[in-house]
């Protein structure tokens, strides 16, 4: 599993230099997000040329949840919730950057900091597929985390 | 029965300390034990190696008292893993080598909020670390 080794080093480095970068500016994950942000709307560009066009936003989020995330975090999405208005809740109870951290509430304050990337890569990739919001990541007991999408209809 | 693990980095930082079924203490604080400990390893390595009469391969391996047996496990990148064991344990090398790439490995190395060099805090490492060890047939009361 080399290449899942360098991917998570990776990202735990690009974490650490973005925080410490910032200096007085405390926990301003805008720049991790974006990274996400970039890396996901590229991402889409090559995953989705095998597939037919999204008949809607919840085929479109299905995808997220299934294809999407096995390929990026080698396991599927395990809960997803929608109120059919726009916001979708996506959990993932063994989400890979947290695994590692923790299995109760130690380290709980440093956990917006691995999940930052991620919320950028979900809103990048919604966006290539013409799909504007809002993604925000909720972590009560680690490793599990939810996703929180809020799409922006306008 | 396993009685106590020390875990030295290349430098001889103590990186984690646990014990099982230690009935005796040093007297000593941990801090000094452990100094202790690295600076007897050391010392016994350089002998050892120093003293063979033919080419050493993997030098000190291990030690044996009538009461305990110290074992120790050096890795390629010169993290130490020192285990104290009753006389009769056997395969404690092959036990080691589980513990760090499946323990050490896995908990330690990327755990990202882990800094390179500094003792482990981890309190999942440390619930992993005991649940291995508690698995291992080594660990039971010896029986007689």
């Amino acid at each position: 599993m080399a290449e899942e080794a360098i991917f998570e080093y990776l990202h735990s480095e690009i974490v650490s230099y973005t925080l410490n970068k910032e200096g007085d500016k405390e926990n301003d994950l805008s720049a991790l997000e974006y990274i996400g942000y970039t890396t996901g709307y590229r991402i889409i560009e090559r995953l989705t040329r095998e597939w037919p066009r999204f008949k809607d936003e919840l085929d479109t989020m299905k995808f997220i949840c299934t294809d999407f995330w096995s390929s990026i975090y080698r396991k599927q999405i395990d809960n997803l919730r929608t109120n059919h208005q726009g916001v979708y809740v996506l959990q993932d109870n063994a989400f890979r950057f947290l695994t590692r951290l923790s299995t109760g509430s130690q380290y709980l304050e440093h956990a917006p900091k691995f999940v930052a990337f991620t919320c950028g890569l979900v809103r990048g990739s919604l966006a290539n597929l013409g799909i504007t919001s809002v993604v925000t990541a909720e972590v009560q007991t680690m490793p599990s985390c939810k996703f929180h999408i809020q799409v922006n209809r306008g | 029965m396993i009685y106590n693990l020390y875990i030295f980095d290349k430098y001889g930082t103590l990186m984690y300390y646990s014990e099982w079924n230690r009935l005796k203490q040093s007297g000593i604080t941990k801090d000094e034990e452990a100094k202790l400990m690295y600076g007897m390893l050391f010392s016994l390595k350089s002998f050892v190696n120093k003293i063979s009469p033919i080419d050493p391969k993997e030098g000190f391996l291990f030690y044996k008292t009538n009461k305990y047996a110290l074992h120790y496990v050096e890795v390629s990148s010169g993290l130490k893993f020192v285990l104290n064991t009753d006389t009769t344990a056997t395969g404690i090398k092959d036990f080691l080598l589980q513990l760090y790439s499946k323990i050490w490995v896995e908990y330690v190395v990327r755990n990202p909020l882990w800094t390179i060099g500094t003792p482990v805090t981890s309190d999942l490492f440390k619930t992993k670390l005991d649940e291995f060890v508690r698995a291992s047939p080594l660990f039971g009361p010896k029986i007689i």
